[in-house]
């Protein structure tokens, strides 16, 4: 059987393999076919770029995502508010944690009081003079800069007013991170994406890029580079939690957002056990596949541990991850939080500090780890998310906190000043950009 | 003695060449060490219960793991392999994770896995002082996990290790190690008169055991006394 299935597809196969070729070569005299095209590696001119590399650098990731009632983005409380309760009122919130508001000029009345009857007002990124404000604090404490977040589903073309928001909030960032020589780079938050909105990415990537002309080393001379080209992230890739694209998704993309003329770096945000293809990870090997075509690896570390749990955690993942990046010569960067709590977010009184900041103990004992690791650089989760409890911008200390109905506001403790988490990774900063006198004793201020 | 192995040889050549599906023997093998990256000392090991390699053949193979053990020395070492590509990944290691890699397994075919070691035990000395055994050493880890123990192990046999001996010494330690200070252990001969015979020679081995998943302790090499 399978010898007369030979005879008979042979000639057949060469008959139509032969067709093919004339087909190409457009002649009957059968040249070679043409030599597969050489695609000149993009160069760019870096004359005057702050930031040529993330190595050394501690930067945070900065969500913009707060609108006030009343301010021009016309969002409402958006990200304050919380739909499952009602929306932003004492007793209902999305966030467990209240901005210090003594430096911002431009505030909005909110519906929270201080106990003295005062109203408690709040920022709006869409302004420019607050971005400006937390630009001003990284340089003031020493953060090397920031990762503005842009979720796709938030400015897809069925959401105009996100796009705008966002939009915004990144106009005034460039504008504050050139004024303060801050480092600054755009990352893609690919959650709640679909197939079909993975691939817009690129749509919306190239306008941001003719929009703000974003490469432009001398508009924007902090803009990051990493191996010589503009760095991009993208996060959210690998996660086992029943996303609606794929790792080949986010691989096509990538391929396609490089080109065969590499035109950027891109920072890939995975899980945390994206290694060992286990727990929160998709246990497929396209994963590293992938993160061999990227530059640097960043995995999500909030909620994989506590101050207790942290060493016997990530210890063995660092030393092996920063070994696995090595070995494929890649750049890995550790991601640091001072904490985390949702209570408000949850609805659930026992979310409040649910990973506690013992006075920023287990956030210094994180970024040691990452420092004596090896680590080069370092993420810090994040400069403004208050959702979750992890910024580390200024906050209101726990006895100057608005009231808050039957719930409750989270503040830093009240043996530190509101500035004392932007303060501590200021130091983070010192040391990791290569400064002495730091150890896994935290600094004492 | 060649004759009769050449002998052999073409009388297996004959028998395989009866049947040609079957497979060829087992004639290939895999040996190599664990080399410690910094220091390119061998990484020492455990035999019972310690380091093992686990390779999984491509192809032809049953679909099944098989695991390779490594010798206190750290090296290793097995000659009855078929010919084929395997996936290897050490496990169960007392060294950073290193990642699988496939190898083409043709003839003696070597494989050193250069690695680094969870826990370095440095400026290491065992004597006998008196009717004691005293071992010091410091300790250089290469991950932030506490270190769980040290210990001092002694066994008539020299592959004496935490696993295999007859008389132990331990510390709990808990806590990430100081790098500067010195880490003393003894055993009492005469305490264990009735295990370590006065007059017989033993092997007395140092090491430390990381805090991670299923990690293997570290040792330096064992010393007779």
């Amino acid at each position: 059987m399978k010898k007369l299935t030979t005879v008979l597809l042979m000639p057949l196969l060469l008959a139509i393999t032969c067709c093919s070729k004339k087909t190409q070569s457009g002649g009957d005299n059968n040249p070679p076919p043409n030599p597969p095209q050489e695609v000149e590696e993009a160069v760019y001119d870096e004359t005057g770029c702050l930031y040529t590399s993330y190595r050394n650098l501690v930067m945070a990731g900065y969500q913009g995502w707060f609108a006030a009632e009343g301010d021009e983005s016309n969002r409402g409380w958006y990200h304050f508010q919380n739909g499952s309760c009602g929306g932003f009122k004492p007793g209902c919130s999305a966030v467990d944690f209240w901005p210090d508001m003594t430096e911002y000029t431009k505030k909005y009345p909110s519906p929270f009081s201080f106990a003295n009857g005062s109203n408690a007002p709040l920022y709006s990124p869409y302004d420019e003079e607050s971005v400006d404000l937390h630009f001003k604090w990284m340089k003031d404490y020493g953060i090397d800069g920031v990762f503005m977040q842009r979720f796709v589903v938030e400015i897809k073309e069925s959401n105009p007013s996100g796009k705008r928001h966002f939009n915004k909030v990144l106009e005034n960032a460039l504008k504050a991170a050139e004024k303060y020589q801050r480092a600054i780079c755009v990352m893609y938050d690919l959650s709640g994406c679909s197939a079909a909105d993975v691939a817009y990415l690129e749509k919306d990537w190239n306008e941001l890029q003719s929009l703000f002309s974003l490469f432009d080393n001398k508009k924007h001379p902090t803009y990051i580079r990493h191996n010589g080209k503009p760095l991009l992230s993208i996060w959210g890739v690998g996660f086992n939690d029943n996303r609606q694209y794929s790792i080949a998704d986010a691989d096509a993309l990538i391929s396609k957002l490089k080109g065969p003329e590499k035109k950027i770096s891109v920072m890939l945000g995975v899980p945390y056990y994206w290694r060992t293809l286990s727990k929160d990870t998709e246990s497929s090997s396209a994963l590293h596949t992938l993160a061999k075509k990227c530059d640097i690896i960043m995995p999500w570390a909030v909620g994989r541990y506590n101050n207790d749990s942290y060493n016997n955690v990530a210890g063995g993942e660092l030393a092996g991850d920063i070994q696995w990046c090595q070995a494929n010569k890649l750049d890995y960067v550790p991601l640091v939080f001072p904490g985390f709590s949702w209570g408000n977010l949850k609805n659930d009184v026992n979310a409040y500090n649910s990973i506690p900041r013992l006075k920023g103990d287990f956030l210094w004992k994180q970024v040691a780890g990452a420092k004596i690791s090896g680590a080069k650089s370092l993420y810090v989760a994040m400069f403004d998310e208050i959702d979750e409890g992890t910024g580390i911008y200024k906050c209101a200390k726990e006895d100057a906190l608005p009231l808050h109905g039957d719930k409750k506001f989270v503040g830093i403790e009240n043996e530190l000043a509101s500035d004392y988490y932007l303060w501590l990774t200021g130091q983070a900063g010192k040391w990791f950009r290569g400064e002495s006198g730091f150890s896994a004793t935290k600094p004492a201020r | 003695m060649n004759k009769i192995i050449s002998i052999l040889f073409i009388g297996l050549l004959a028998f395989t060449s009866c049947k040609k599906d079957n497979y060829d023997a087992p004639n290939a093998g895999l040996s190599g060490r664990f080399v410690d990256a910094e220091t390119g000392e061998l990484v020492q090991q455990d035999i019972i219960r310690g380091t093992q390699i686990e390779i999984f053949e491509h192809g032809y193979g049953t679909g099944q793991l098989q695991y390779l053990i490594v010798k206190n020395d750290g090296t290793y070492e097995n000659s009855l392999l078929f010919a084929n590509t395997y996936t290897i990944k050490p496990v169960r290691g007392n060294f950073i994770a290193v990642e699988p890699q496939d190898i083409n397994i043709q003839g003696k075919t070597t494989l050193d896995f250069t690695v680094t070691p969870y826990i370095r035990l440095k400026d290491v000395s065992i004597n006998k002082n008196g009717n004691k055994v005293v071992a010091s050493f410091k300790l250089e880890q290469k991950v932030i996990n506490n270190i769980k123990k040290i210990g001092l192990y002694a066994h008539s046999d020299s592959r004496v290790g935490e696993p295999m001996r007859l008389v132990a010494a331990e510390q709990e330690l808990n806590a990430v190690s100081d790098p500067n200070h010195t880490y003393t252990l003894e055993i009492d001969l005469d305490a264990n008169s009735s295990v370590l015979k006065a007059g017989t020679s033993y092997y007395f081995r140092a090491g430390a055991l990381i805090d991670i998943g299923d990690a293997k302790l570290n040792y330096a090499p064992a010393v007779k006394l």
